[in-house]
């Protein structure tokens, strides 16, 4: 028969039994969470977490990403170019890497010239990039509009110090000598920004949101628990303890019973 | 401000990389005029299309992200600067190749993180003279640097690339 003393101990441990058990049940969606948030984020190279994007609209909703209202555009032959925030499309294509400041684009000579970044970008109608021109390469700075002299078929552009006109190659730049006459303004057809379509509006808009966030950015906040929202890192902190605890309490099970 | 200024003092002393770090190191134009004495000459293009896309593709591995590319020549002498990625970023180096060997390789600008260490004399000497043999490889051995080996490989793409528009260029001009 159990005496005092060996009754007393069994019921302390029945009762840390009890909380290691309740402890582990609540604290195992969190404990899944780092697990399994933590093993991907170890290996963000290899599985390209920096480079594939959130396209759930539910998660880019919770982030609030909107895709710009009324992002720049520009008509250039039968061709579209669009700037909405730092990504620049062709129709719905996206071109290259991140631009800013589009300034105007126009088809000229078969080709399309697009005034962004204060660089030139020449590309084919098929939006295959010819070259870029910088200010290194002889391009005037500052450039302001771009526009095409009907007159005598020239690319002109309208830059910080002024006028200028390329050669057929782009190659050199001169400035206007009758900038300003009743000529000048009759002969340029200056690219001016023209409002959306609503279709390829709502088709950028998307694309646009569907590039914005990296997996690896939500795998990060889900991991600290931010992504739940401010009361996210204490409830993680709190299974943090937790684990802790499971494990004071494993070792000390553990041990009663080999005891 | 004493606390401030030994902090910083700590710091390169740790991170000596801090000094010497990517960027720009000299302005394409600047690179130019350095090269051709401050007369630098017309600009000429080369197209990146047919038989020439193809080699230069199989040269770097995947397309040049530009269809035409600029070059100045004076007499035998041909610069080029020219662009590839190392690991994330586009490494802009200047080439002057005499008549089809190297004659300088200049790193102009260094974007990325880790790999800066080609820009050194020490890396870019090792092309002097290089030409390219029957199949369009450089004719030696590039040593490679611990550390950089993404920046080191694109550097040799470029310097293949240079050496190979530059024969374009001379049988086109002859």
């Amino acid at each position: 028969m159990p005496n005092r003393r060996q009754e007393k101990n069994g019921v302390k441990w029945r009762s840390v039994h009890t909380w290691h058990r309740y402890l582990g049940a609540s604290a195992a969606l969190c404990v899944l969470i780092l697990a399994i948030t933590g093993i991907a984020l170890n290996h963000t190279e290899p599985l390209e977490l920096d480079s594939h994007y959130v396209q759930s609209d539910w998660i880019l909703d919770r982030y609030g990403i909107q895709a710009p209202l009324e992002p720049l555009s520009y008509r250039a032959g039968d061709r579209r170019i669009t700037l909405t925030e730092d990504q620049l499309y062709l129709d719905r294509r996206k071109i290259g890497e991140s631009y800013r400041q589009l300034t105007g684009a126009v088809l000229f000579n078969e080709l399309l010239v697009i005034a962004v970044s204060d660089n030139l970008l020449l590309l084919t109608r098929h939006g295959e990039l010819i070259e870029r021109l910088q200010d290194t390469g002889g391009l005037p700075g500052g450039i302001k509009r771009i526009g095409v002299d009907t007159a005598k078929g020239l690319l002109v552009v309208e830059a910080s110090d002024g006028q200028y006109q390329s050669d057929a190659d782009f190659l050199h730049w001169q400035p206007r000598t009758d900038r300003g006459t009743d000529r000048d303004s009759a002969t340029i057809a200056w690219a001016v920004p023209t409002p959306l379509e609503a279709t390829l509006k709502s088709t950028l808009g998307d694309h646009f949101r569907g590039e914005v966030l990296p997996v690896e950015r939500v795998l990060l906040d889900l991991h600290s628990g931010r992504f739940f929202g401010s009361a996210g890192p204490w409830i993680m902190d709190a299974a943090a303890v937790i684990l802790l605890l499971l494990a004071l309490s494993g070792s000390w099970t553990w041990f009663k019973r080999r005891g | 401000m004493l606390s401030v200024n030994r902090t910083v003092l700590l710091l390169l002393l740790l991170f000596p990389g801090m000094l010497l770090a990517g960027g720009v190191y000299q302005e394409p134009e600047d690179f130019l005029a350095e090269v051709f004495n401050g007369e630098v000459p017309e600009a000429q293009v080369i197209w990146l299309t047919g038989p020439r896309k193809e080699v230069v593709t199989q040269l770097l591995g995947h397309r040049y992200p530009s269809l035409r590319v600029r070059y100045w020549r004076q007499g035998q002498r041909t610069a080029w600067i020219l662009e590839e990625i190392g690991k994330t970023e586009p490494i802009t180096t200047g080439f002057i190749i005499n008549e089809g060997r190297i004659d300088t390789v200049k790193v102009l600008v260094f974007r990325e993180s880790r790999g800066w260490e080609i820009r050194h004399s020490f890396f870019t000497d090792q092309f002097d003279q290089a030409r390219l043999n029957e199949q369009r490889q450089l004719d030696r051995t590039i040593d490679g640097i611990s550390g950089a080996t993404l920046s080191v490989r694109a550097l040799k793409k470029l310097a293949a690339m240079a050496l190979y528009l530059d024969q374009q260029a001379r049988q086109r001009d002859a």
